[in-house]
């Protein structure tokens, strides 16, 4: 066999050729290009198992008892004009870092903005100093990935164990600086139970009174008095084990029910029996009654008008136990 | 594209054909491809570089992790290897005598796997760094990126054990039975060593994946030191693979060498039986250097000495090359054309990369060189200085071969001259930024270090010309191949009716004996 047959000139390649193998490439780096930015954030979007923390060997978010309580934070990243001091809040006086008082099992809800010139980022930590390391689930950005400028974001954080926690810039350096506030989480009672528990009555009783009342264009809603008035959703404060009586008269031209919660936001989580009607069974206009019942663990709750949504108008007051 | 055809075929039945010609084609092509993306990734960050402080192009250290992660992870496995892969897919079965590669599917299944690889790299754009060492993969790396980077590799793995396999039997019982051995051409020579040398180092690597992989998972600590692994294990059957892979790399490039300095020098090569000692030595002594990366992980002092003189063991078997291509030169009538000017910038460039690389081993001053840009320098010197170098110069010289056209000349010398400037610019530069201190894989330096300023700037200004000498290579085999004139397939070099190209060689005329 022989290869003179290949002396004659070969011209493997021609444009149109060259056009369509460069079509290719193109077209799949292309098309490969959109796929890869398109889920930017996806490809690098979680730890590895093992590098995950081991959630109930650690003290923060995580099965652990859980009230239902919701204690709701607003925090604003703030920098003085030099640069030089750090805060949340307020760079001075009662404002700067607040500290936030909850129990375990709380669910304490962190809503942050940076209303600062530089980058920051949000994190609660159980260290006592440096910029981490973080509880997980806690963070909003990172200091790789910090909040720009005016960027807005939500955390959450339930203690499972009582101590002492921080919330913090996880900006290295920016804690150091002032950007940290102290969280006190402590047990939900001195028997370790959580917040909503029943305890032995103490033989203590106490009275109030509360009335429904309602704006006459059915916008407002609240106890005792509208929103501005004196008298507006008083604080009812008691003692653990305390007996309460709650005399109960519905002023306003809706229906409405009565209960002491954990979370205002959810009319179910009445505590103690204190439920006085229901939601399918509520007082009638210028109904009234009395309620009776054993206050339970300390702790901040609230009282609300149990029909769904009248909370939410201002029907809701609290009711604290020392 | 194919050598039995006259007529220009359609382009699927090139891309799912077999024939060993035209996966070598797409090998050749599919690593150019992703030789140039992987050369932007540089470009972003050289250029990054050349503003401290600034974030230009780059704006975090992470997304500057996964650049020059993925920069790395492409350049070795997705140019360096599939290249190598492809030129001998081209020549081996030539240079052998037989009609195809032995396994003509499972060549193309091979390259086939190199695309995948590819895309599950390039779409997770990982931030293990090239290396992914133990810890950081394992409990840090975040997912699927790392997942990808770890798959893609293992795919990229196997290909290159299935092709080292398919060299080994073509070359072993393919070659034509009047061909014995030692007279089978210096670059054939070079895919013998390198596929055995991947057969038995690839695994390694392979287990160290699969171990990392359930280690991320939780399912095992083999290097997880929270559960009880060892960081440094991984370090080790990493560096057992890798440091017989820069072998790997590297010596395709010198059987290039061997296949063009003689051709033209026009004169037979020095000596055939140094050149395949050589080889053999070079892929053995590859397994016995793999220590010395891990010099200052506390080794011990015994253990450190085995390891630094395994790795000088490899000069006197570079130095075998490189003396047999000067002889060969010697007194010839050398043709400069542009195959040739990359052949011997890249002996030069060698030489620098290779004492470079004494230095590094010797164990006082390896401690100062650890982790810095001193190492970035070297590594990317052999890399480029060498291993492109000798690519580079085989794709001029494949060129006609390729296409039926010849590129420019004058094109291809500009080239020469800029990639020379550019490669020694940066990489030598890189040194001395290493030896002032600062470390590799840096996401952004302070500008008070004047110095790192100034010499990372002259090294960003070296990338450039590298860059530019790399736009006028593709410019050019786009142009060229598509209007280039019309090469004599005969001696498209003009070398002399004496010394055949590749495809008429039955036997090739300029080995030794």
């Amino acid at each position: 066999m022989s290869h003179t047959e290949h002396d004659a000139p070969i011209l493997r390649t021609s444009p149109r050729r060259m056009a369509k193998m460069l079509i290719i490439i193109i077209g799949i780096q292309v098309v490969g290009g959109v796929l890869f930015f398109s889920h930017y954030d996806f490809w690098n979007s979680y730890l590895p198992i093992a590098g995950r923390p081991v959630v109930h060997n650690e003290p923060g978010n995580g099965p652990g008892p859980v009230t239902g309580k919701t204690v709701n934070v607003s925090l604003k990243f703030v920098e003085s004009p030099d640069f030089k001091t750090y805060a949340f809040n307020a760079l001075s006086g009662s404002d700067q870092n607040p500290e936030i008082h909850a129990n375990v099992g709380d669910k304490i809800v962190f809503d942050v903005t940076n209303a600062g010139k530089s980058f920051h980022a949000f994190a609660v930590t159980d260290s006592k100093e440096g910029p981490g390391p973080a509880i997980e689930g806690t963070t909003i950005g990172s200091a790789d990935n910090p909040m720009k400028p005016g960027a807005k974001g939500t955390a959450t954080f339930v203690p499972a164990k009582a101590g002492e926690y921080y919330y913090i810039c996880a900006v290295p350096g920016h804690r150091e600086l002032g950007m940290e506030g102290k969280i006190e989480v402590s047990e939900a009672s001195s028997a370790g139970a959580a917040s909503g528990a029943t305890v032995a009555p103490t033989g203590n009783k106490v009275e109030f009174s509360l009335s429904f009342v309602m704006s006459a264009d059915f916008k407002d809603y609240a106890f005792n008095a509208l929103a501005g008035q004196t008298g507006h959703n008083p604080d009812i404060k008691v003692k653990s084990g305390d007996t309460v009586t709650i005399h109960i008269k519905n002023s306003s031209k809706s229906f409405h029910s009565f209960g002491v919660v954990t979370d205002p936001e959810d009319p179910n989580s009445v505590v103690w029996n204190s439920a006085f009607k229901s939601a399918d069974n509520p007082m009638k206009p210028g109904e009234s009654g009395d309620v009776t019942f054993v206050a339970g663990a300390p702790g901040s709750y609230h009282y609300i008008c149990t029909v769904p949504g009248h909370a939410d108008l201002g029907m809701n007051g609290n009711f604290i136990v020392e | 594209m194919v050598l039995e055809l006259q007529k220009p075929r359609p382009v699927w039945q090139i891309m799912f054909s077999t024939h060993h010609t035209d996966v070598g084609y797409l090998y050749t092509v599919t690593s150019l491809a992703f030789l140039f993306m992987a050369g932007v990734l540089a470009m972003i960050i050289r250029t990054h570089l050349f503003f401290p402080g600034e974030g230009v192009l780059i704006s975090d250290s992470v997304t500057s992790n996964r650049i020059f992660t993925v920069h790395g992870s492409t350049m070795l496995f997705l140019f360096a290897l599939p290249f190598a892969a492809g030129i001998g897919n081209y020549l081996v079965p030539i240079m052998v005598r037989y009609k195809d590669m032995a396994y003509p599917k499972l060549n193309a299944v091979a390259f086939w796997m190199v695309p995948v690889g590819g895309a599950l790299v390039w779409l997770g754009f990982s931030d293990t760094t090239w290396v992914a060492y133990a810890p950081y993969s394992i409990i840090r790396a975040p997912g699927p990126a790392a997942d990808m980077w770890i798959f893609g590799m293992k795919i990229l793995g196997i290909s290159s054990i299935l092709s080292s396999i398919n060299f080994i039997v073509t070359i072993l019982k393919c070659k034509h039975p009047d061909l014995p051995l030692r007279r089978v051409p210096l670059f054939a020579w070079s895919m013998l060593t390198v596929s055995l040398m991947t057969v038995v180092a690839m695994p390694t690597f392979a287990a160290a994946l699969v171990m990392m992989l359930t280690d991320r998972l939780g399912v095992s600590g083999f290097f997880n030191p929270a559960m009880g692994g060892d960081p440094i294990a991984y370090l080790h059957l990493f560096w057992f693979t890798f440091h017989p892979e820069v072998y790997i790399f590297l010596l395709p490039a010198i059987g290039m060498m061997y296949e063009i300095i003689p051709r033209f020098s026009r004169k037979p090569l020095f000596s055939q039986g140094s050149g395949v000692f050589a080889f053999v030595m070079l892929g053995l002594i590859g397994f016995a250097s793999w220590g010395h990366h891990m010099f200052s992980t506390g080794m011990d002092f015994t253990t450190k000495t085995v390891f630094m003189i395994g790795t000088l063991a490899a000069v006197p078997a570079s130095g075998m090359h490189v003396f047999n291509f000067l002889a060969t030169m010697w007194g010839a009538r050398i043709r400069f054309d542009a195959p040739m000017k990359f052949m011997v910038g890249g002996i030069a460039l060698f030489f620098s990369a290779g004492a470079g690389g004494v230095l590094n081993t010797a164990m006082p001053l390896d401690f100062i060189t650890h982790g810095t840009y001193w190492v970035v320098g070297h590594m990317h010197l052999f890399l480029t200085g060498t291993i492109a170098f000798g690519f580079v110069g085989m794709m001029y010289y494949i060129f006609p071969l390729f296409t039926g056209r010849m590129y420019s000349e004058k094109w291809a010398s500009v080239q020469f001259i800029l990639m020379m400037w550019g490669t020694v610019q940066v990489f030598f530069t890189q040194h001395i930024l290493g030896l002032e201190g600062m470390a590799r894989r840096i996401y952004d330096y302070p500008t008070d270090f004047t110095s790192w300023t100034q010499l990372n700037q002259i090294a960003t200004v070296g990338a450039w010309i590298l860059g530019a000498s790399f736009v006028i290579f593709l410019a050019q085999l786009i142009y060229y191949s598509a209007k280039g004139k019309e090469a004599n397939m005969v001696d498209p070099f003009n070398l002399g009716g004496k010394y055949y190209y590749p495809y008429q060689a039955k036997t090739p005329h300029h080995t030794g004996y």
